[in-house]
């Protein structure tokens, strides 16, 4: 498929690092994606919610190249998955961070070896993997604890180390499968806020969750998924201050407040 | 290309895997050199039966016997006429005493059986010794039948019996050898391919991260292959090692038998490392294509 054709499916947004187009996934006999058809921006902060079954995780997959659409067209940095040779998909990976539910730490290493293993694998100089794992830990808040074993931290700090590593190769997309799904509210709106706080360093984040409470604190563009088609595509700006919620992490943010934090959101939008 | 700090990590890594399994490694190391005994025991026999065959090809000659009836002339004019038979390098003449003495050597204590007798019932014979070439069967044939139309002599007798059997045998060993063989390549392949299964398996969290994070496919089979490549070395020497010590205790039982030259125990252990590599490479193909990382 050309991209003249492409075009005529569907919109093709010029600042799109990620595009569906007509997309259709199908499992032996079982649908998961209908037509579904959406583009994300560079730097764009999206939620992905719906039920536990809806295809929330097949869109991710379909992203990062563990699967492919039956019909339509997946874009991700500019390359067409259909065209993608095997080959070319570690590439594309390296630009893409993972965090999920269950953390997928290597249990038999620390902190430490875990963030430095996505640098030895990509081949990163040993300099510049000590400057990176130093900066990324810091950034989470778990330097102090990077000889610590992943068994030896709270689910929390573990999803925080899986962060890290995501992270730590300066991926221009990060997609996040039920990041808080196995941890207390409080926990959870502190990954959350992480991820936020990633997206506003210009990383587009796809949060992909099932759990509404955490859906409704987000003044972000939420995509509702129902039985494999887009149900809802909605950009809820300002509904809540993102700044507010990330120096009050008990939920006493007001809705409806605007600050500067939201319009520089928007001017990353439209840049 | 490898960057240093991968190949450092590779290297940490195909070791990592013994220390980690040891005692699945040990055992995979223990069957597979058993195994590859099996093979290099047979290989051994093929080779010595080779060897014998060689040893009994090289005694083949002819023996051809005069009519009675012969002048010493007419005797003596045969032999540069067997001379010139392409093939014949060299023509002894045995005379009827002398067959009857060698006769007589031979009965021993029962030789004094022969004085019973009135004459000598011995003829005398040409002792045919072949060029390098020529000693193999269809050579022996062809010579047979050329003299044996001859008038003047009057029975060809050559060990085709026996050499034709060892032949036969040697056959029918080589291809035994070789069934055996492949049934132990290929069990020492499954068995080898099954341990890196279970090294995969134990791995599984290692590999899928090193997929999210943008490793080739490449760079997660290294490891494993190096693992395979390991356990086939160790298993070789291992089946070489078992080979040699039934060797040294046989040894004084097994006169004339002989062992692989260096170049052969090298080629053997190369062997075993191909093998090794070959049942990584099954275990790691399958997985890598169908497993899904998320």
């Amino acid at each position: 498929m050309n991209t003249a054709k492409i075009n005529e499916r569907g919109p093709l947004d010029d600042r799109a690092v990620i595009g569906f187009y007509h997309v259709e996934l199908a499992y032996q006999d079982q649908t998961a994606l209908k037509d579904v058809s959406f583009t994300v921006a560079n730097g764009e902060f999206l939620c992905l919610t719906g039920p536990s079954g809806a295809g929330k995780s097949s869109v991710l997959r379909l992203i990062a190249m563990d699967a492919f659409a039956t019909r339509g067209q997946v874009i991700v940095r500019g390359m067409l998955s259909t065209k993608m040779s095997r080959r070319k998909i570690p590439q594309l990976r390296r630009e893409i961070g993972f965090v999920f539910q269950d953390f997928r730490l290597l249990d038999d290493r620390s902190v430490e070896d875990n963030v430095t293993f996505a640098q030895l694998v990509v081949g990163v100089k040993n300099s510049e993997i000590k400057r990176n794992v130093m900066r990324v830990l810091t950034q989470v808040g778990l330097w102090d604890k990077r000889h610590r074993l992943p068994r030896q931290l709270s689910g929390g700090e573990q999803q925080r180390v899986a962060i890290a590593r995501a992270m730590v190769n300066s991926p221009k997309i990060l997609l996040a499968d039920e990041p808080t799904g196995n941890l207390d509210p409080v926990t959870a709106q502190e990954i959350v806020d992480l991820l936020f706080r990633i997206n506003d360093g210009g990383t587009c984040v796809l949060f992909s969750t099932h759990d509404h409470e955490i859906v409704k604190t987000f003044g972000e563009r939420v995509i509702v998924i129902r039985d494999g088609r887009i149900e809802s595509d909605i950009e809820r700006r300002n509904v809540v201050d993102r700044s507010a919620r990330l120096t009050d992490k008990m939920y006493r943010a007001e809705a409806g407040t605007k600050n500067d934090k939201t319009l520089s959101k928007k001017e990353l939008w439209h840049a | 290309m490898l960057r240093g700090t991968q190949v450092a990590y590779l290297v940490r890594e195909s070791f990592a895997g013994f220390k980690r399994r040891k005692l699945t490694t040990g055992v995979t190391i223990l069957i597979m050199g058993s195994a590859l005994m099996v093979l290099a025991v047979l290989t051994l026999a093929t080779l010595n039966l080779g060897n014998v065959l060689e040893t009994a090809r090289a005694s083949i000659d002819l023996r051809v016997f005069l009519q009675d009836d012969l002048d010493p002339s007419q005797q003596a004019a045969l032999q540069p006429r067997l001379l010139e038979i392409p093939g014949v390098e060299r023509v002894s003449y045995i005379s009827a005493d002398m067959a009857l003495q060698e006769f007589r050597a031979v009965l021993g204590e029962d030789a004094e059986i022969l004085d019973l007798l009135d004459s000598n019932p011995l003829p005398a014979s040409f002792h045919l010794a072949l060029e390098d070439g020529a000693r193999n069967l269809d050579s022996v044939r062809a010579i047979r039948t050329e003299v044996g139309v001859w008038p003047e002599v009057a029975e060809i007798i050559f060990n085709q019996g026996w050499v034709d059997a060892l032949e036969r045998w040697t056959v029918r060993f080589q291809v035994a050898s070789l069934v055996v063989g492949l049934i132990v390549f290929f069990a020492a392949v499954f068995v080898i391919s099954n341990t890196v299964k279970l090294t995969i398996a134990a791995s599984a969290r290692v590999i899928q991260v090193q997929k999210l994070v943008g490793a080739t496919n490449s760079f997660i089979r290294i490891p494993f292959l190096c693992e395979g490549m390991i356990q086939g070395f160790l298993a070789g020497v291992l089946a070489m090692g078992l080979v040699a010590a039934a060797g040294k205790i046989l040894g004084p039982r097994m006169t004339g038998v002989v062992f692989f030259s260096p170049l052969q125990i090298g080629g053997f252990v190369l062997f075993c490392v191909v093998l090794g590599m070959t049942g990584s490479w099954t275990a790691m193909r399958k997985y890598l294509t169908l497993r899904s990382e998320m």
